[in-house]
């Protein structure tokens, strides 16, 4: 008799065997086989999402989308792991740097837990609601 | 009679009696005769019919009097009371007419009334659209005004904000948000 996991469940499994010390390949081959046999494969997006959500509320790892107009150097990707070390409290980061030039410049960090938007044109979408 | 004739035959001495008077004895009991016989014959078949023709006559003269009496008491009378309705009716008038001023009088007071809280309202509504259009069109100007400051700011930025200038922003934003 199959009982159908629930999203979260599953993000919680994947969070316990991967800092338990499985290989990711093989967490990620359990997960694929419950999605398929759920047909919930249209929720893998969802389920890393969760995943990251999991682990970062652990304390071991965060994924962040670091979002500016141009790269960014090294000093400041440094910067920017630290914060995020600090702001979600875990031991690790992982950086997805996104180049966006509709942001004009500043930066725009994203966690699973929030997101801290600095961008020049965030900053003037607040200036036009004060306004 | 035989009797009577010498007294009668001495009375008509032409010089003492009834003959002093120059009278024919015989032709004065011949007309007093004569007059009784029309005196009965007046009393017997004349003087009733005239007596009950002129007692009608009398009655009805009455009648006519009492009637007339009576029409004139009953004309007297309608037109007392003729004159009574007339007043009746006067005063009645006189009531209605009042009645009717005053009904009017509280018909045009109500119109007046009821003009003034039309004439209120539409002000009212009047000055609420026009509020409202104000605060719309304060709005819609905000709205384009902070469109415009947006939009001139950003191109300002884009034309002055290069990768160093940019470097120097982030960094100033990784301070706040720690």
């Amino acid at each position: 008799m199959s009982q159908r996991l629930s999203r979260r469940s599953l993000a919680r499994y994947a969070a316990d065997q991967l800092l338990g010390g499985s290989s990711a390949k093989s967490v990620a081959r359990h997960l694929a086989a419950a999605l398929i046999t759920s047909h919930s494969q249209k929720a893998a997006s969802l389920l890393l999402d969760d995943i990251n959500y999991e682990l970062q509320s652990r304390g071991h790892l965060a994924s962040a989308t670091v979002t500016s107009a141009y790269p960014l150097s090294t000093s400041l990707k440094k910067e920017v792991t630290s914060l995020v070390k600090k702001l979600a409290q875990v031991r690790q980061v992982v950086l997805a740097e996104q180049i966006d030039k509709t942001v004009i410049g500043g930066v725009r960090i994203q966690t699973a837990e929030g997101t801290w938007d600095k961008t020049v044109s965030a900053e003037l979408s607040r200036l036009k609601e004060n306004i | 009679m035989l009797k009577l004739a010498p007294q009668f035959a001495e009375a008509s001495d032409p010089a003492t009696g009834i003959g002093a008077f120059n009278i024919n004895l015989k032709s004065f009991i011949f007309q007093l005769i004569t007059f009784v016989i029309v005196l009965l014959v007046f009393k017997r078949w004349v003087l009733p019919p005239l007596l009950k023709t002129l007692e009608d006559r009398r009655q009805t003269l009455e009648n006519s009097l009492t009637q007339a009496q009576e029409t004139q008491e009953a004309l007297a009378r309608a037109e007392a009371k003729a004159e009574e309705i007339l007043a009746r009716a006067r005063v009645q008038a006189d009531e209605a007419l009042a009645e009717a001023k005053k009904s009017g009088e509280a018909v045009v007071a109500s119109a007046e009334t009821a003009a003034e809280q039309r004439a209120a309202l539409i002000i009212k509504e009047a000055e609420a659209r026009l509020m409202s259009e104000r605060t719309k069109l304060h709005q819609e100007l905000k709205a384009e005004l902070a469109d415009l400051v947006a939009n001139a700011t950003e191109t300002i930025l884009r034309q002055k904000l290069d990768e160093k200038t940019d470097r120097k922003l982030i960094e100033q934003s990784l301070r706040e948000i720690a």
